[in-house]
């Protein structure tokens, strides 16, 4: 297909690899961090990994947003689900993540309406269908998929509906990268930027990256190609002294985003004062949360969920896999009591998360680890 | 249920920093919708009112059922 073969060249991959293996310094070791689960995905899917050199390392960041959901948000949508006329509606993966009592699909098989959807316009879809039952969106994402609950809240103020609310757990990019960039544990020479993020928010919140902390961004697409050369860019920047945003995938991402998409969030949604993020606990103004003008659509509201905080089981690592800390294998649980079937902590859940994507398509390959 | 099943492929399109391209069949102007194919021939209803207006042939970047921008012709 169009847009898709041309970035998938083997003979060009092998170029750039070899500009790669030109471009590091023997000695030095480079830490990159992908910031997006997706980036993640393709990393382990195209074995990426596998052809940079031994001193350039890649660290998986915080980018899939259902391994970031906390237990206890998990917790409060089983409880909404089990209210009486309610159909829960979320995406695929998000019913597979663990609560403190099970995850949303065990509630369905427990005798709760939870219903998968693709997108949140099917949830609303489901709510016309349903006039008799309250029909519940649980929305997480980043700002990639926060427009689109954005405009479906917009759409069902303006057909009137009165028994569909969301459920809002979206998160924004920003607030837990200054979290990672501040945190003592974590040295990083470079970010991967996000590509469909960025496609919504633009390039430029990323300038604090090279402007307060000293370290290069460029935002990369998601086909093997897009990401050596995305890789290629930071190792060129880092070679030249250069630090700054650069913008690899250009054929998507303006460099001032969405506006429109910006401005229809800017009116359903306002930030909330503070956000627990799995792995990286409470971070300030890193989370999204309806807007007075769409309160009455807001279901933590309708049905004053219970909001308590659950720690994550201790045998789970996944708040060190998040922060890049450790490799996905290096827990204690991985690939042994926690799999993609049976998934203990979220990295496990989603194809995006680390762990999972290592466990699909890495596991195989490990001796080449970097040191 | 496995991530692939859940997500009816093995990337989840609806979950992640992830969108996918997808070419214009049809469009509903006074909606905001259009009919929209996947490259193995699937076809979904999408949202576009952050890239309208579209025309039949269009090439979407769409991630959880909305479009978030069109698709520009690599550099060559």
């Amino acid at each position: 297909m169009k847009f898709v073969d041309e970035f998938r060249d083997a003979e060009l991959g092998r170029a750039v690899a070899g500009e790669i293996l030109s471009l590091v310094e023997p000695g030095r070791h480079y830490k990159l961090m992908e910031v997006c689960g997706g980036h993640t995905h393709a990393i382990y899917k195209y074995g990426i990994d596998d052809l940079l050199p031994a001193n350039v390392e890649l660290v998986h960041g915080p980018g899939c947003p259902v391994c970031v959901i906390p237990m206890g948000r998990v917790d409060d949508g089983i409880a909404v689900a089990h209210r009486d006329g309610v159909i829960f509606t979320c995406f695929g993966d998000m019913m597979r993540v663990p609560g403190s009592q099970g995850s949303l699909l065990d509630a369905k098989a427990a005798g709760a309406d939870v219903r998968m959807v693709y997108s949140p316009l099917d949830a609303l879809r489901i709510a016309k269908q349903n006039p008799d039952r309250e029909v519940v969106f649980f929305a997480i994402g980043f700002e990639t998929t926060a427009p689109s609950t954005a405009l479906t809240l917009k759409r069902a103020r303006l057909e009137g509906l009165r028994n569909f609310s969301v459920m809002c757990s979206h998160v924004t990019i920003v607030p837990p990268l200054r979290a990672l960039l501040e945190s003592p544990d974590l040295r990083l020479d470079g970010f991967i930027g996000p590509g469909h993020v960025s496609t919504v928010v633009g390039a430029r919140p990323f300038e604090f990256i090279p402007v307060d902390y000293g370290r290069p961004v460029v935002i990369s697409g998601f086909e093997p190609l897009d990401i050596l050369q995305a890789i290629e860019m930071i190792l060129r920047q880092l070679a030249d002294g250069r630090c700054e945003v650069e913008n690899q995938y250009k054929r998507v991402v303006p460099y001032e985003g969405n506006l429109r998409a910006l401005e229809v969030m800017a009116e359903v949604f306002e930030l909330r004062p503070h956000f627990e993020w799995r792995g990286l606990g409470f971070i300030s103004h890193s989370g999204l949360k309806l807007s007075d003008a769409y309160a009455d659509l807001d279901a933590e509201a309708r049905f004053s969920v219970p909001g308590v905080r659950v720690a994550d089981p201790k045998a789970c690592q996944c708040g060190e896999v998040l922060k890049g800390v450790i490799k996905p294998w290096e827990c204690k649980v991985f690939g042994t009591a926690c799999t993609p079937e049976r998934p203990i902590g979220t990295c496990m859940v989603s194809s995006e998360g680390a762990c999972a994507a290592y466990y699909n398509f890495g596991r195989f390959a490990r001796e080449r680890q970097v040191v | 249920m496995s991530a692939d099943e859940s997500c009816g492929s093995e990337h989840c399109i609806t979950c992640g920093d992830d969108g996918v391209p997808m070419t214009v069949l049809a469009v509903d102007l006074d909606r905001a919708l259009a009919l929209c194919a996947h490259a193995d021939g699937r076809r979904e209803t999408v949202e576009t009112a952050l890239v309208a207006p579209v025309a039949p042939g269009d090439v979407l970047l769409v991630h959880a059922g909305t479009a978030l921008t069109r698709l520009l012709e690599p550099a060559t």
